[in-house]
């Protein structure tokens, strides 16, 4: 799913591979259970714009037709698709400010796969394109983490086994 | 008034990546000048003013080491921060860059953040 919003209503989930973007709204979005996943929020306090992305996979060229349909569901076309919503709603990228949970190895103690850490890499090379900065950054580990914006504010934080860490 | 910068690395590669990393960061910055070495660094900077320096160590005709130890010398260029950015983390290397009052070190490979980290830092110890 990928919604873009511009009326206040009430808090949303963004699934994974899913996202959201709105504009002016109170709403808190949040994301659960972020292992390997990534999960980008942005927030443009100006423009009161912002969004959130749930990331499973770096690469979309596993499978392009799924990309067509889910671009969320990787990092190298999710992104791209986040930031041209919060642009289509008036987002600037010198204001944006952008947070990155999970990419952890919750599964993968080996770090055989290192899906986390290609997801990050993928993400890194996206910004580094689109000359933007990572403002926080909560990655790593075997920890879940579900990550939340409020829209109110601009707020991000997360939680990870019952700790409230701001981001 | 931004700042004014100075790379000094001997890769050009790396002194447009560092330079991009700065032009990324919300700080002000007027003019950002290239050395390949610590020779071509002292002559910038007494040929005009820096507000930072980012400078290697590993470097031909003159290393990091001796390009800090001719600017400190200089009693128009000592005041002036220098933020190291090296593959050399070693204890002893970091010595070294105490004893010579390196405002901070940055290891290779960097992130954009880390770089932006140190500014900021190295700005606000300024003031």
């Amino acid at each position: 799913m990928i919604g873009t919003e511009t009326s206040t209503r009430a808090n949303r989930t963004v699934g994974i591979s899913e996202m959201i973007v709105e504009r002016d709204t109170d709403n808190v979005i949040v994301t659960y259970s972020l292992g390997s996943c990534l999960g980008v929020a942005v927030f443009d306090p100006v423009a009161r714009v912002g969004g959130m992305i749930h990331c499973m996979l770096p690469l979309s060229k596993i499978d392009p037709a799924k990309a067509q349909a889910m671009p969320a569901m990787f990092v190298d076309t999710g992104i791209p698709t986040l930031l041209q919503a919060c642009f289509d709603l008036g987002a600037d990228s010198k204001r944006l400010r952008l947070s990155v949970a999970g990419a952890g190895s919750p599964l993968d103690d080996n770090h055989v796969f290192n899906i986390g850490d290609r997801n990050l890499a993928v993400l890194r090379k996206i910004l580094w394109k689109n000359s933007l900065l990572i403002a926080a950054e909560d990655t790593g580990g075997s920890e879940p983490r579900t990550l939340y914006l409020e829209m109110k504010t601009g707020e991000v934080y997360l939680k990870a086994r019952g700790d409230r860490r701001a981001l | 008034m931004g700042l004014q910068v100075l790379i000094v690395d001997d890769s050009s590669l790396t002194r447009r990546v560092i330079e991009k990393t700065l032009r990324m960061t919300k700080i002000q910055i007027d003019g950002i000048r290239h050395a390949a070495n610590g020779r071509e660094a002292l002559v910038e900077l007494r040929s005009s003013p820096c507000d930072l320096v980012f400078s290697d160590i590993n470097m031909p005709e003159m290393n990091g080491i001796e390009f800090l130890d001719a600017k400190n010398a200089d009693p128009k260029l000592s005041g002036i921060p220098v933020v190291v950015i090296s593959t050399d983390s070693s204890e002893g290397r970091a010595e070294q860059l105490k004893a010579r009052h390196v405002t901070a070190f940055v290891g290779k490979p960097f992130t954009p953040e880390m770089v932006e980290k140190v500014m900021s830092n190295a700005l606000e110890a300024r003031v």
